[in-house]
């Protein structure tokens, strides 16, 4: 996916934090010992934050140790390793999206410009298989959600439509988190489906000036009316930051229902933060501070 | 019942305000009236059910104390109705959750019935579908249509409310701007400033 979906550090409390990077840095851990060194470069915020979701449900039993960190021999770092199926679930969640994406971007983008894609595909598609094989449904779930997503675009749908195969992608993923507890799994559906539609219309909203100049799809041109244009004045720039902000909004008032009927074990002041306040933070940083430059990994 | 000091995520040993504070928080948490639209409503309602009762037995095991017990606590009722409409139907449909029966009434009735009751109805079953967006469309549509109606201005209001940050996401009016307390007395003294350079003070004692 894209990295929106993280909590606001400074809104944290130290041991939350430390906690949180300590999911994360196992994540990395099982990525590389699952899938080889090299995709540990997948990692992803997304990915931990369906990690930590998952140790939460199932109220895993954790186990923190330290170790040097892998990527840096001078650093080290907390692990939080988990019983269950929690982090590898989401190592393969990880490798299958950055799959999707690969293939997504290749579609879109010019034979040389997409030459050293293409050259990664190979190494991509084995370990999709193989995290497909592990877990089938999440397989399934993704290559529907990218099949029913470039139709939707294909289509030129509308916005709702656009953001629909994202949404019903992590409704399906957390759903399953429940582990056939009808109780949880419709709160968990329900919250998966607002979070994937809250991440498809961020990056959308990311993407808008972007997608305007090379003239790409993108369900907010239709719906401001910016046919044709290549570049926004000033003006209608705060209009469609504003736009965007309110749908993003109507979509984050939806999540804190069903979150509230969810049962977590773990993390619940950090999942809490991430919806409350990371969400937000991110909805201002990219569509009122205009940060382009995402800071990648600072965790 | 399991053990009700759980189903607070209290101690035992908490004093009876800590435990009134937990079943207040609680109780927002799960108060059935903010899930009137949505499908979450049983499961909330159980969730409030089971607070309610944990909460009437620990005032029970305590009563040794002043003995009440919650009073009145949280209740609630649900409206909703058809009162004489064209898609009596399709109301009650909605009402039992069957969202794509509605949708499917909905999407049968010709274009010249379409009324700005249509427009809401479709606009609230966009809305339980996760369309939020359309979902508004729809509302504002249907108060363009009759402007008086309290039914389609309300919907209309909460799908705008939600667009604010009030209810998440973020409000770009809340955090920037605003006056704190350094703010106000540097202005003050700017004025000071102006008013001396001026000849006058407003601040006699700098």
């Amino acid at each position: 996916m894209f990295g929106y979906v993280r909590p606001n550090k400074s809104e944290l409390l130290v041991r939350e934090y430390e906690q949180y990077k300590a999911v994360y840095c196992q994540l990395c851990k099982v990525l590389g010992q699952e899938y080889g060194p090299a995709s540990r470069f997948l990692l992803s915020y997304d990915c931990t934050f369906y990690a930590l979701l998952a140790l939460a449900v199932s109220g895993a039993k954790l186990t923190e140790h330290k170790k040097t960190c892998a990527m840096n021999p001078l650093k080290h770092c907390r692990y939080l390793a988990g019983e269950g199926e929690a982090y590898q679930k989401a190592a393969a969640l990880t490798v299958l999206l950055a799959y999707h994406k690969l293939q997504d971007d290749i579609a879109d983008e010019g034979f040389l410009k997409s030459l050293g894609k293409r050259l990664l595909r190979p190494f991509f598609r084995r370990k999709a298989r193989k995290a497909g094989l592990r877990y089938p449904f999440l397989a399934e779930s993704a290559e529907k959600a990218m099949a029913a997503q470039a139709e939707a675009e294909s289509a030129q749908a509308g916005l709702d439509a656009c953001a629909e195969p994202t949404a019903r992608l992590l409704s399906q993923v957390f759903g399953e988190l429940a582990g056939g507890d009808a109780r949880q799994e419709m709160p968990l559906s329900q919250f998966g489906y607002f979070l994937g539609r809250w991440v498809y219309l961020m990056d959308a909203a990311d993407d808008l000036p972007e997608d305007l100049r090379t003239g790409a799809f993108n369900p907010f041109i239709a719906k401001l009316g910016f046919w044709g244009k290549t570049a926004l004045t000033e003006e209608e720039r705060r209009q469609a930051d504003n736009f965007c902000n309110a749908a993003l909004n109507r979509t984050a008032a939806q999540m804190a229902l069903p979150l509230n009927l969810i049962d977590l074990m773990n993390f619940e002041p950090i999942i809490e933060n991430v919806v409350q306040k990371g969400l937000p933070e991110l909805q201002r940083e990219i569509l009122f501070l205009h940060i382009k430059e995402k800071p990648r990994r600072e965790l | 019942m399991s053990d009700p000091y759980k189903a607070l995520g209290v101690s035992p040993s908490a004093t009876d305000e800590e435990v009134k504070e937990a079943y207040r928080s609680l109780a927002k948490k799960y108060h059935p009236d903010q899930y009137a639209d949505s499908p979450l409503k049983e499961l909330a309602d159980e969730k409030m059910k089971e607070i309610n009762e944990a909460y009437d037995a620990i005032t029970a095991q305590r009563k040794a104390g002043s003995g009440q017990g919650r009073a009145g606590g949280y209740s609630y009722n649900n409206v909703g109705g058809s009162r004489g409409s064209a898609f009596s139907d399709v109301r009650s449909l909605i009402m039992a959750g069957r969202i794509a029966d509605a949708e499917q009434l909905l999407n049968g009735v010709p274009a010249e019935r379409r009324n700005a009751e249509w427009y809401f109805l479709k606009g609230s079953v966009l809305y339980r579908r996760g369309w939020l967006e359309e979902a508004k469309d729809h509302f504002s549509r249907a108060c363009q249509m009759e402007p008086g109606n309290g039914e389609y201005s309300a919907a209309l209001n909460q799908a705008m409310n939600q667009g604010t940050g009030m209810y998440g996401g973020y409000n770009p009016n809340m955090a920037a701007g605003g006056c704190n307390t350094c703010d106000l007395c540097q202005g003050l003294i700017c004025a000071d400033c102006c008013c001396e350079c001026m000849g006058g003070d407003l601040i006699s004692c700098c």
